[in-house]
């Protein structure tokens, strides 16, 4: 998936699983950054549904000057509280307000903004909106939910809680053996032609979505407005911390003692699930994005770019014979698109190779984005930031197959294969996205989808 | 929890793994050095609300490390390195 359960560590720790992470341009002077935790979430998670961690310390990371280090954060720490020692029960009747006497099992949490200039606690104590349960537990979950949303004193608003997963991929067809929709026929292993499955389809997340404006997130305080400035352009990336120590006592609590200890990040999707070896995703997850110049060399010579011919032979000529380094991927994933290669663009911050999501905040957001984002010439879309909808499977697997490499060597011709490689699940009836924050849709109910 | 004298802690105390006691105050991993066997005082005791942990990083160096609320201290002692690496294996 996207990063849902990458690395051999992370998967066994959900709660600090940072699975996606987004960040566009929104209206009024905005940008928008959703991280997303806790995969693969079964809607039917009771009676312990699912919440953050109250052990993890989730950042939302922002750097502003190309160096790959973090020159805004927004930190978000949660408390659990039970307020009914003696029920088993997470709510007791419905649950029709965040501070419902019914509601047994609740989250908050605090927001801190820190900078260069010091850090400053924007609120605490928020409440977290209860997990969509069924329509007698949760029966008006919209507008509970819609709650839940707060203005801080800066500018800006935050969400933290449950919501429908917006990643889609059709898991179980890329890690048969790298099986790609619409190729089946053309495999090694070949089978009969069939529709996508998305994997996530009826999966829920847990969300931290924050609506930034854009001069809290810039190196000058200002609104970027010439596309062609490098200043134009942040780095986003999503993280979770752990204690280094921790103690479990004779009476099961837990007890915690040390500096965080980075144990998940998020960027680009899908970069420590399908570039990075299995042997160093743990490595991966630790260290910080100005220490990626290690990694680079998975990404000049992707393994999913030679798997490709071998596992269709014959279908991709072209990319079987470009055995050169993927100075494509290098800057669409470590760098920034430098200016001189797309008319009007650019997103390179420098020459510090990090996997941050590059957005450059002059480029506004189109009333027609194309699920393609920059490969179907909309220049708000990934890889410039990452919308909800963008389809960044289909755009990463076109990528290493060759699609960007006409980029950097304009004698590469890729093969007629790339523009028909889909990952199928980009139609899936029952996702929807909302067109207001936090962009995510309602989470799946427990009484729905068991 | 009750507070843990140093004796008591290098008894319980580990090697590589982690060893808790609460009752060093921050200061502590700096005297440690000059085996300082003052007693306490009461804030040095408070200073410490949480669980403090060690763990002998490089026992021929002496190298430990201090874990204690969100930070952590490395110091060398190979007198106290050694004293941890031979009440584990007693």
């Amino acid at each position: 998936m996207s990063s849902h359960r990458e690395a051999p560590s992370i998967l066994k720790d959900p709660l600090a699983d940072n699975t996606d992470t987004y960040a566009f341009v929104t209206p009024n002077n905005t940008l928008t950054i959703i991280t997303n935790y806790v995969p693969v979430q079964a809607p039917a998670g009771g009676p312990n549904f699912y919440e953050f961690g109250d052990d993890v310390t989730y950042q939302i990371n922002i750097d502003n000057n190309g160096d790959g280090k973090a020159d805004v954060t927004y930190q978000f720490r949660f408390e659990n509280k039970i307020t009914n020692p003696n029920t088993f029960l997470y709510n007791t009747g419905p649950i029709d307000s965040l501070t419902s006497a019914n509601w047994n099992r609740r989250q908050t949490y605090s927001v801190t903004r820190i900078t260069r200039r010091g850090t400053s606690e924007l609120a605490r104590k928020l409440a977290c909106p209860p997990c969509n349960i069924g329509p007698r537990s949760t029966p008006n979950y919209a507008a509970l939910a819609d709650k839940a949303v707060y203005k801080l004193p800066g500018g800006e608003r935050v969400f933290a809680g449950q919501r429908a997963d917006g990643f889609f991929v059709d898991l179980g067809s890329v890690f048969d053996l790298g099986t790609l929709r619409p190729f089946q026929n053309l495999h090694l292993i070949p089978t009969a032609a069939a529709d996508g499955r998305d994997s996530l389809a009826q999966a829920n997340v847990h969300t931290i979505a924050i609506e930034i404006p854009i001069p809290r997130a810039t190196q000058r305080d200002r609104i970027p407005r010439d596309p062609m400035a490098q200043d134009s352009t942040i780095g986003v990336w999503g993280a979770a911390y752990r204690q280094k120590s921790n103690i479990r006592d004779r009476d099961g609590k837990p007890s915690f003692a040390g500096p965080w200890m980075q144990v998940s990040r998020l960027g680009n999707p899908l970069f420590n699930e399908v570039i990075v070896p299995m042997s160093r995703k743990d490595e991966w997850n630790a260290v910080r994005p100005h220490q990626d110049s290690a990694f680079a060399k998975y990404v000049a010579q992707p393994e999913l770019a030679r798997l490709l011919p071998a596992l269709y032979p014959g279908v991709f000529p072209n990319l079987q014979a470009l055995t050169k380094d993927r100075a494509d991927l290098l800057a669409i994933l470590l760098t920034g698109i430098p200016a001189g290669l797309i008319p009007g663009f650019q997103n390179f911050t420098g020459t510090t190779q990090a996997d941050v999501l590059r957005l450059n905040l002059a480029i506004p957001p189109t009333a027609n984005p194309n699920r393609l984002g920059l490969l179907g010439g909309d220049l708000a879309g990934f890889p410039n930031g990452r919308r909800v909808a963008d389809d960044v499977v289909t755009i990463e697997l076109r990528a290493v197959a060759g699609a960007t490499y006409p980029l950097v060597d304009p004698t590469f011709t890729p093969d007629a294969a790339v523009t028909a490689i889909e990952d199928g699940t980009f139609n899936n009836p029952g996702r929807q996205f909302l067109d207001k924050f936090p962009y995510l849709g309602l989470p799946y109910s427990g009484y729905d989808v068991p | 929890m009750e507070p843990v004298t140093r004796r008591k802690f290098l008894v319980t105390g580990s090697v590589g793994a982690a060893g808790a006691a609460t009752a060093f105050g921050t200061g502590w991993a700096m005297s440690a050095a000059s085996a300082d066997e003052s007693a306490l005082t009461q804030d040095e005791i408070d200073a410490v609300n949480g669980p403090l942990v060690v763990q002998v990083k490089d026992p021929a160096a002496g190298e430990l490390e201090v874990l204690v609320g969100e930070r952590e201290v490395v110091f060398t002692d190979k007198a106290l390195a050694a004293r941890l690496l031979r009440a584990s294996q007693s």
